[in-house]
């Protein structure tokens, strides 16, 4: 009974805060459409556009799992720079002089990619779950630890010429869609489903809202964190193998940027940062409202610095709207309660 | 046994130990030149990692102080060349950019704690407003000619020691008001009221305010505070480096974050020395610019300080965990975790 008040009750929430965000995502939709009717408004930008969200979606999604438990993983972009550089560093060394490679050894290297993302998810899971190290340090550490590796093994320089049959994941289409938005589509699915309709997901909105009541009932919260965090490390390494085939190359410091964003999509697509709540079409949403912002910017030839302040500005802007949001409500909940 | 157990005891037979070990493969480490060169890269870092350990004894974690720092030095700069100052000391670009820092801070401040955003989200924010604003109005190329009294200041040394043979040893006059700094801070944290509160601000929120003091001006003073003390920073490092480079100290958040809490300070807030940053500052510093001399190459840099943060942490993490095992053996009758 309790359980399914308490799924109700999120299921309202999040029903407001989607209502939220796609009136968000129309008003910047319409706005940048006539503003910039002749570059933004054009089928070679929603293609470029579709080609782009997929990876900070994804990314996002990883840090949204660890949100929800109250926690945080920073390491995401160092964890997809890895694994891309490892499944790259393969491709290149088994490719043959006139640029063939075989189909196995693709596989072989994206397997190996993953494996890279799992391992590294599991150290994290390791230090946030075994060892009770505050999230936010302990991905810290890792971060610069997989970011410091990656470095030290490719000396800082990137990894290119990458064989033609990978790259076509990440520039063809399926269908007429992009293959990128496709496996995203794919992975949105998969993650929904995980957290909504299994148990590990319930566990995960539980040990999010209360890890104390959590401990005290005896569902293993530590486990559910080391999923996630493992789940959080998978992610990312996909993230990295769908960035490498885009770009036909793997850098150590691929898109140092990109974990401000992921934040700030999470952020924006209704998590809340202390855990329990939170949607995968919330952060579907905010990825592209923030890829519109940046496709808008760019054709509107705005800085992208000053993109960079959109992006600080909207984190700030919205965790001060959800503040006083929050606190009109609770005011508003103690002044009825009070007259009857 | 207890002076053991402390954590400084441990920094200090580390950066004992690797010193011997960088000593015995490259004699050149043991000179006075080396060292005084290891002081002059730990100022800046110093100022920086003073401002995060405030942050942190508080509860708190601060990565904005970096843009904050080379807002405030590049804004200095950029300010005193539009207007022609250029005046004979330090005093005017030392004040703006302690200035710039503050109000930078109180940004922050106003963030954190009149909306109570999470710190790590809020600094993130600001940190990525600071930098934008920055490079979009007031500027993105690289100044080389700065100021003269900031150039001058980077060569002014307090005394030259021309040993028999070998290179030239400088120690820079910084040393004076960085250890008055380290000193101030060290009082202001044990000493005064407002240091009293930072530390029971990380130690419990509500056990706190039920004390009367008030959370939401401890936490504007302190992100303030810090805002102050990485205005200094910056300007001192474009001094240092005679240019102002505004992307420079990006991502080196890391660094002075993993210095501080390798000096024992607890990212769960409540506890944390000056003393113990001081080393860990001075530990960061060593394999930084030493790794070169043990025959391993400069990219392994980065790994070298993830490696330490990680060791660092998780013998935090042990210790806790011990601590919290004993604590339940005290009290049995609590139900475990």
């Amino acid at each position: 009974m309790n359980e399914r008040l308490s799924k109700l009750n999120t299921g309202l929430l999040a029903d407001r805060k989607i209502t939220q965000l796609m009136a968000i995502t129309a008003l910047t939709f319409g706005y940048f459409s006539i503003v910039s009717k002749d570059i933004f408004f054009t089928s070679a930008n929603f293609t470029s556009m579709s080609y782009q969200i997929p990876e900070i979606a994804i990314l996002s999604i990883a840090v949204m799992l660890s949100m929800l438990t109250g926690g945080i993983d920073l390491s995401i972009v160092s964890i997809s720079n890895a694994a891309a550089l490892v499944a790259a560093w393969i491709m290149t060394g088994h490719i043959s002089k006139s640029g063939y490679e075989s189909n196995s050894w693709i596989a072989i290297a994206c397997a190996a990619g993953i494996i890279v993302g799992l391992l590294a998810g599991a150290v994290n899971s390791l230090l946030v779950a075994k060892l009770n190290v505050t999230p936010i340090l302990a991905t810290l550490a890792t971060m610069t630890l997989f970011n410091g590796i990656a470095i030290g093994m490719t000396d800082g320089v990137s990894v290119s010429g990458l064989p033609e049959q990978f790259m076509r994941v990440g520039n063809g289409t399926f269908f007429g869609i992009p293959t990128p938005f496709v496996l995203m589509v794919i992975i949105a699915f998969a993650v929904g489903i995980l957290i909504n309709r299994t148990t590990l997901g319930l566990k995960v909105f539980l040990v999010g809202t209360n890890r104390k009541a959590a401990q005290y009932s005896v569902m293993g919260d530590r486990k559910v964190i080391a999923w996630v965090y493992l789940i959080s490390g998978f992610l990312s390494s996909l993230a990295g193998l769908i960035i490498a085939s885009r770009t036909s190359a793997a850098s150590p410091d691929f898109g140092s940027s990109y974990i401000l964003l992921a934040i700030v999509v999470v952020v924006l697509g209704g998590i809340n940062p202390n855990g329990g709540f939170g949607t995968v079409t919330g952060v579907i949403l905010a990825t592209a409202v923030l890829q519109m912002v940046s496709s808008g910017f760019n054709a509107l030839r705005f800085s992208q610095f000053f993109y960079l302040v959109s992006q600080g500005g909207v984190l700030i802007f919205v965790m001060i709207l959800n503040v006083v949001l929050e606190r009109r409500r609770t005011s508003r909940s103690i002044s009825k309660s009070l007259r009857s | 046994m207890k002076l053991l157990r402390r954590n400084e005891t441990a920094l200090i037979i580390a950066i004992i130990l690797l010193s011997i070990v960088i000593g015995l493969k490259s004699p050149e480490f043991f000179t006075l030149a080396n060292l005084f060169d290891i002081f002059r890269s730990s100022f800046v870092q110093l100022l920086f990692a003073l401002g995060v350990l405030i942050v942190i004894i508080s509860g708190g974690i601060d990565v904005s102080f970096p843009a904050v720092g080379i807002f405030s030095g590049y804004t200095a700069v950029v300010m005193m060349r539009q207007f022609h100052w250029n005046p004979e000391n330090l005093i005017l670009p030392i004040a703006l950019a302690i200035t710039i820092g503050i109000v930078l801070g109180g940004v922050n401040s106003i963030a954190i704690a009149s909306f109570g955003i999470p710190t790590l989200i809020a600094t993130l924010g600001t940190s990525g407003i600071f930098r934008g604003l920055m490079l979009t109005f007031i500027g993105s190329s690289f100044i080389s000619d700065i100021p003269m009294a900031l150039d001058k200041f980077a060569t002014a040394d307090l005394l030259k020691i021309q040993p028999a043979h070998g290179t030239l040893a400088r120690l820079h006059v910084l040393i004076i008001p960085i250890v008055i700094i380290t000193v101030l801070v060290s009082l202001l944290l044990n000493r005064t009221m407002f240091g009293r509160s930072v530390y029971a601000l990380g130690g419990g929120v509500e056990a706190t305010r039920r004390l009367g003091i008030s959370i939401k001006r401890t936490q504007a003073k302190i992100y303030m505070l810090v805002g102050g003390l990485s205005g200094l920073a910056g300007i001192l490092y474009v001094s240092l480096q005679r240019k102002a480079n505004p992307y420079d100290l990006t991502g080196s958040e890391l660094d002075i974050i993993a210095a501080v809490v390798l000096g024992g300070a607890s990212i769960m807030g409540g506890y944390g020395t000056v003393f113990g940053t001081v080393l860990g500052v001075l530990l960061i510093s060593l394999i930084k610019g030493n790794l070169i001399l043990l025959g391993v190459s400069g990219s392994w840099q980065r790994a070298a300080v993830g490696a330490l943060l990680l060791i660092g942490i998780t013998v935090q993490a042990l210790n806790e965990s011990k601590k919290a095992k004993n604590r339940r053996v005290a009290t049995s009758d609590e139900a475990g975790e």
